[in-house]
């Protein structure tokens, strides 16, 4: 490694420099942005104004804002007008309420071709505000693969040419943390965003954000996966960015009121050290203590969200998977974090690829990895779900986006529409694992019929449809993408709601806007439209302010106070909720209560949806559902829940199932539930103050204060 | 016979208790609140608490995902 480094150290080119004084931060804001064109190699700061304090807050709300003004309706992903904006929040950085160190990004996606936003954990985010910048705005394409070094400590941000070689993440962080730390100490006061070689070759390219963990003294890997953020960040030529910051201390975020927070942070450590044990388990198997109950309550996706269950997922069910984790102590990706949900798998050997034969240590896997690249591919095998997630993390490669991938294309393999002349050899079954880590192998290293997969499910269904002969109709149907976006992994089809959830999110079906399936399906809380709108309003809205603060939304609702037993809408967690409201109120030392607190979600909400019209999508037809999430589309499907479904013919749609073939029975089904959803999409609406083509009223972005004129222009072209 | 869990109708038997109704129900998630007739019955009594005929119960999940 050292003399790599030396030679790493010796290439060191600086191309643009900036000196600065780092902004003292004041009630969790620094009040200036960064700003780097690469093309230019412009290095700039720019004001945080009272108005974007105001109204988009900070995170995933300065990103879009910027963004807003950065690109135009014609603008495409990679484009050099494109930006990526890296924002935490201003709750970002306190050290002593867990999950407070979450970074949110947004771009234009390569696989929407809209606005695309992503959290991640890692020391990124809080070293950079703690630097003096609320956000990172990164516009312009280098010319070459460069690196963007900012340096807290020294007030100093450089865009330098590095002999690198940028193709395994994993590898680069180690290699940057090495190069920019002064000493073995000062490891833990670097971190590194970067992504490997699959954000090259294909539209998922994710990126990796670092945090050093000086008892594996590794540089650990978190994920801001979706929509090809990877791919935007290595089509602008950015081999690596790095922020070096020494001086975390309790107090950096310079809070309204310490004390406040102290205390609120005392009382949720506590439940989490009274509870954790015998609720989820987020200490010792983090989100992989999803596994088993998914399954058990039919929910894991299977064989591209076919089933929600499988007699072999014990191979992969939460205790499998907890026994594969190594130190087995809590674990945090943000100091201070006391849910600790992060785990890894150390000294593991990978059976195949480039770092076949070598030690390497796996972050994860956690559960999504473990359902999508496993479960949905019909693989129940742990040896190659966390060989899986190390390469997909190294290559960068989004797991969920590159699960649903895979799993479609089994799907297609095995109905004909693909064969192996197709893909170049690979027998992509369900449940062949060895084709299906060479798939990951050749999306990863752009060979092969990897560049195809690539591209995403709704590229491939064109594709598939037009080369292949494959039925466009079904392609549609078992094609789990929505906006361009593949699914996470979650079988809706029994939760109206969640169905909902996932088709109607702002960036496409991804879960951390609403997760209502237990609430609907299994508790039967949402017993009529209204109920399910109200849900699919409170919910995004209320899940959308983590990403303005730069929080994790794991210790809101995976530990659950004594006091929810008595608590009139326990499915919010009250107590948590106002953890939140004065946590904000301690840092910033302004007065807002619950309802505000949605109101300023709110706000931005309504915004990405007029930054996704301006872009040419987010009205009506842009929220419709491949039918695999609403229903069964074949015969299969169908008779694998013979009973369930047989009887909902009965009882709810008022068909007797007797006598008629499964095919009149899918049809009849199908009928139903899609006349639910569009229903659905109708009381949303209403409910979230959208006329029926889903466009904001203006007189809603009236009473929500952001009827600039820009936006009201975009609007009117819709009403 | 009949009590009503999370609002479907499941036949009633002879010393019904909430674990075993949980058992019946295939609820294996760790973190399910137990309501009968209204009122919430700790997790240590649901071995020995006996549902009655007729009892409205709400077995809420407490859980909203990733």
């Amino acid at each position: 490694m050292s003399v790599l480094i030396e030679k790493m150290r010796s290439s060191r080119k600086v191309l643009a420099a900036y000196h600065y004084v780092p902004a003292l931060i004041e009630r969790g804001y620094a009040g200036k942005t960064l700003y780097i064109d690469l093309t230019n190699k412009n290095i700039e700061s720019k004001d945080v104004t009272r108005q974007m304090k105001d109204i988009f807050v900070g995170g995933k709300g300065f990103g879009l804002w910027y963004l807003w003004n950065a690109v135009t309706p014609d603008t495409k992903w990679n484009d050099p007008e494109n930006e990526i904006i890296i924002s935490p929040g201003p709750i970002a950085g306190i050290t002593q309420y867990p999950g407070s160190g979450k970074s949110l990004l947004v771009t234009l996606s390569p696989l929407t071709d809209s606005v695309m936003d992503s959290n991640v954990g890692g020391f990124f985010g809080p070293y950079l505000k703690f630097s003096g910048w609320d956000a990172l705005e990164i516009q312009g394409k280098a010319d070459k693969d460069v690196v963007v070094f900012i340096d807290g400590d020294n007030g100093r941000v450089t865009i330098e040419e590095v002999d690198l070689d940028p193709s395994a993440s994993h590898l680069l962080s180690e290699q940057l943390t090495e190069l920019m730390a002064e000493t073995e100490h000062d490891k833990k006061n670097i971190s590194v965003v970067s992504t490997g070689s699959g954000a090259e070759h294909t539209r998922v390219g994710m990126l990796n954000f670092s945090f050093y963990d000086l008892r594996r003294k590794v540089a650990r890997l978190k994920q801001a996966g979706r929509g090809g953020i990877g791919t935007v960040f290595r089509d602008k030529k950015l081999a690596a960015l790095v922020v070096r910051f020494s001086g975390l201390s309790g107090k950096s975020n310079n809070p309204a009121d310490p004390a406040a927070i102290a205390r609120t942070g005392v009382k949720i450590t506590r439940e989490i050290n009274k509870f954790d044990d015998t609720q989820f388990r987020m200490r010792q198997i983090g989100t992989a203590n999803l596994m088993t109950p998914m399954n058990d309550y039919d929910l894991l996706p299977v064989h591209n969200f076919k089933y929600g269950s499988h007699k072999d997922a014990a191979g992969i069910s939460s205790e499998v998977l907890r026994s594969r984790f190594t130190q087995k102590m809590p674990d945090g990706c943000w100091v201070g974090c006391a849910l600790s949900c992060c785990k890894a798998v150390d000294n593991f050997v990978p059976k195949t690829g480039p770092f076949k034969g070598k030690k390497v240590t796996v972050d994860g896997p956690e559960y999504e990895n473990a359902a999508g690249l496993g479960s949905n591919c019909g693989i129940f095998d742990a040896d190659y779900v966390i060989e899986a997630n190390f390469y997909c993390d190294t290559y960068g490669l989004d797991t969920i986006s590159t699960g649903t991938i895979i799993a479609f294309i089994m799907e297609c393999f095995e109905n004909d529409i693909l064969n192996e002349t197709i893909t170049g050899g690979l027998k992509l079954n369900f449940g062949n694992a060895e084709a299906a880590m060479e798939l990951i192998h050749q999306m990863g290293q752009g060979r092969g019929f990897g560049k195809v997969a690539g591209q995403g499910v709704r590229r491939m269904k064109k594709i598939f449809a037009e080369e292949y002969g494959g039925d466009p109709a079904f392609l549609q149907d078992i094609g789990m993408e929505n906006k361009g976006l593949e699914y996470s992994q979650y079988q809706a089809k029994e939760s109206l709601a969640q169905q909902g959830g996932y088709a109607l999110a702002n960036k496409g079906p991804q879960h951390d806007e609403a997760w209502l399936i237990f609430m609907d399906m299994v508790n039967n809380q949402l017993p009529t439209f209204e109920k399910k709108a109200e849900a699919l309003h409170y919910f995004p809205m209320f899940r959308t302010w983590f990403g303005l603060q730069g929080l994790c939304k794991l210790p809101w609702n995976d530990i659950i106070p004594e006091s929810n037993a008595i608590a009139d809408s326990p499915e919010k967690i009250p107590e948590h909720v106002q953890n939140y409201v004065d946590l904000f109120n301690a840092v910033t030392g302004k007065n807002i209560d619950k309802d505000e607190m949605i109101r300023q979600s709110e706000r931005v909400y309504n915004f990405q949806r007029v930054f996704n019209l301006r872009m040419g999508f987010g009205t009506r037809e842009h929220d419709a559902a491949p039918y695999r999430a609403l229903g069964p589309v074949t015969e299969e499907e169908y008779e694998s829940r013979q009973d369930r479904y047989d009887k909902q013919l009965k009882e709810d749609v008022g068909i007797n199932p007797e006598g008629m073939s499964t095919d009149a029975k899918v049809a009849a089904m199908r009928k139903y539930r899609q006349g639910r959803y569009e229903t659905l999409i109708d009381v949303v609406y209403k409910r979230r103050g959208w006329n029926e083509n889903g466009v904001p009223t203006l007189g809603h972005l009236e009473n929500l204060g952001i009827d600039f004129p820009e936006v009201v222009e975009v609007v009117k072209k819709h009403l | 016979m009949v009590i009503m869990v999370n609002g479907k109708q499941i036949e009633w038997e002879e010393n019904l208790t909430i674990k075993s109704l949980l058992k019946k129900m295939n609820y294996t998630f760790p973190k399910i609140v137990v309501r009968v007739n209204g009122k919430v019955v700790e997790q240590k009594k649901w071995a020995e608490f006996k549902v009655p005929d007729q009892a409205e119960v709400q077995a809420h999940h407490l859980i909203a995902g990733g």
